[in-house]
């Protein structure tokens, strides 16, 4: 994609609750791509769906939910013949209308989260460094209690229970049937920092050595001797979806915002320091060696 | 956490340079031709202007991958084979040799071996094994078949048989650096039963001007006609149908539209160590 398309993250004019999802806007990204990739007018597509250029226009803006009959015709005038490609856009397309798992909790959930619990649950590939806490995924009940107890706005401890569901609700991605590979990078301060006592860090690093023992799931260490390494900017998720035109998305989480990057330059920027922190890490044949080793020290 | 690491600070730090996204790199080049997401503008630059030169470059690549699958199939199904050294692995693509293998023998050993660090990274975070198979990794360059040797002597069994898998790597060993040489090192060191799968560019089947356009590409691979690709397996017994295009081997039940020997301009083969 080039730069001068827009974005596809929670722009301005979709910013409110109930807005597009980042899903249906990568969904839409993509229709668009193919049909300016076979010279097809937004009219010609809207007349094989019975429907609007403008509905064209809103649909690739993310702005309109999608029937599936309707990607299912247009991805035939766009010639995309081959079922993986078409049903990897079909299922993004059921994956952007359904009803998610976590609209009972959308009061304890700011807005711009929101997405990322889809983009998630889309993603063939979640890529993880983490500076200060234990990946989301990979996080235990007292350990996540822990973390979101710290939000800065001192959520009361019916909200902090509400908000640790969701989290343990995320992770049942990596035991699904055609589960995500989480590959995680932390650095040794996140293990080496009691969170919730050194009991609650205890049963985390036990889980930890179980989780990376799991086959989708890749855990390595940037130990403190490792000297400086190459992620300056701090924690950051790179999520990689099944269709190929897909372009992966960074998203940065900050203290009142997160920040979705798809642009070729942004995300590639981020896909280099990954690669070069994966390098640095110690590999993951030594990862339970390691957290034994800190499970010994606590 | 020195107690376990072999590798130095210094080392990593020094590996971790060693990607360099403002130059061409093979590997994600490929990965760019196969339409990955793993590669960088240079890859692709490079690769379109290779592609300029070669249009058949990106459905050799594709190609390519089919003729792996299609030769790790066969050894899993019909030669019994359980025991995998890949070399030159390459970025992770659909249907890696362990997922082909442990299709049909979820108990399939599977060594990658490949020389560049972002490609064993990937190599170890994403080319793991369920349950009963087992796969194992070792950085080593294919000139020096002793240390590879050696190091899959970790996981595998050579008193048993294993495939050798030298896919689509030989053309980067110019003949200055013996591939002949390196190749019989290797299946030195196999046990009878055991087998040898190649593929290899040439240029037998180029029109004159995209010859002539390569003669002067600087990193230009080493392409081999069928009489020098066949000579690698010699003292071996081929599998029919011998050394083929890619686009010719085994393909009977892979149904769809073939492409062309010439578009693919690969030489393929199998063959067994008596």
């Amino acid at each position: 994609m080039t730069t001068a398309e827009p974005g596809i993250g929670p722009s301005p004019e979709s910013g409110a609750a109930g807005g597009p999802t980042v899903l249906r806007m990568l969904l839409g990204a993509q229709l668009r791509r193919l049909r300016e990739s076979k010279g097809i007018t937004r009219e010609t597509a809207g007349w094989e769906i019975r429907a609007s250029e403008s509905k064209i226009s809103r649909m690739e803006l993310g702005r309109v939910s999608f029937k599936e009959r309707d990607i299912v015709d247009l991805l035939t005038l766009y010639g995309v013949s081959d079922d993986a490609e078409r049903e990897a856009l079909l299922s993004l397309a059921r994956e952007a209308n359904a009803p998610n798992w976590w609209q009972r909790y959308t009061d304890v959930l700011p807005n711009w989260f929101q997405p990322f619990l889809g983009l998630e649950a889309a993603a063939e590939l979640i890529r993880t460094y983490e500076v200060q806490f234990v990946p989301g995924l990979l996080q235990t009940r007292d350990y996540a209690r822990a973390v979101l107890s710290l939000a800065p706005d001192n959520p009361s401890g019916e909200d902090v229970d509400r908000r640790v569901a969701v989290r343990l609700g995320r992770q049942q991605i990596l035991t699904r049937p055609d589960a995500p590979a989480l590959w995680a990078v932390v650095d040794e301060a996140v293990l080496r920092r009691p969170v919730g006592g050194t009991e609650a860090m205890r049963m985390q690093i036990e889980a930890l050595i179980e989780a990376s023992k799991l086959p989708n799931v890749t855990v390595q260490v940037i130990p403190f001797s490792a000297g400086g390494h190459s992620a300056a900017g701090g924690a950051f998720t790179i999520l990689r979806f099944p269709d190929q035109g897909l372009p992966d998305v960074v998203y940065l989480e900050q203290i009142t915002t997160a920040l979705y990057l798809d642009k070729r330059d942004d995300v590639e920027a981020y896909a280099v320091a990954m690669s070069r922190l994966c390098v640095e890490a110690e590999p993951p044949a030594r990862t339970v060696k390691i957290l034994e080793g800190i499970l010994r020290d606590l | 956490m020195n107690d376990h690491s072999e590798a130095t600070s210094a080392d990593t730090h020094e590996m971790a340079s060693r990607i360099d996204t403002t130059r061409p790199h093979p590997a994600r080049r490929y990965n760019y031709w196969l339409g990955g997401k793993d590669n960088f503008a240079a890859d692709r630059a490079s690769g379109d202007a290779i592609a300029a030169k070669f249009p058949g470059i990106r459905i050799g690549a594709q190609e390519n991958r089919k003729f792996l699958r299609r030769a790790v199939t066969y050894l899993a199904s019909e030669a019994g084979i359980e025991q995998f050294l890949d070399i030159g692995t390459g970025l992770p693509t659909a249907d890696n040799t362990h997922e082909v293998a442990q299709r049909t023998a979820p108990q399939s050993k599977v060594v990658y071996v490949d020389n560049d660090p972002l490609v064993m990274v990937h190599a170890r975070a994403l080319l793991t094994s369920a349950e009963v198979g087992v796969t194992d990794y070792v950085e080593a360059d294919l000139r020096e078949p002793d240390k590879i040797m050696l190091e899959a002597a970790r996981t595998l069994d050579f008193s048993q048989p294993v495939a050798l898998m030298l896919v689509a790597v030989l053309h980067f060993i110019g003949d200055d650096d013996d591939p002949y040489g390196i190749v019989a090192r290797l299946v030195d060191g196999l046990a009878p039963g055991s087998y040898l799968v190649i593929s290899h560019a040439t240029d037998e089947h180029l029109p004159e001007a995209v010859k002539a356009a390569f003669a002067n590409m600087p990193d230009r691979p080493s392409f081999r006609d069928h009489e020098q690709v066949t000579r690698f397996f010699s003292g071996l017994q081929l599998v029919p149908p011998g050394v083929v295009s890619s686009v010719e081997w085994r393909v009977e039940n892979e149904p769809g539209p073939r492409a062309s020997v010439e578009d693919v301009a690969t030489h393929c083969g199998v063959a067994r160590k008596p």
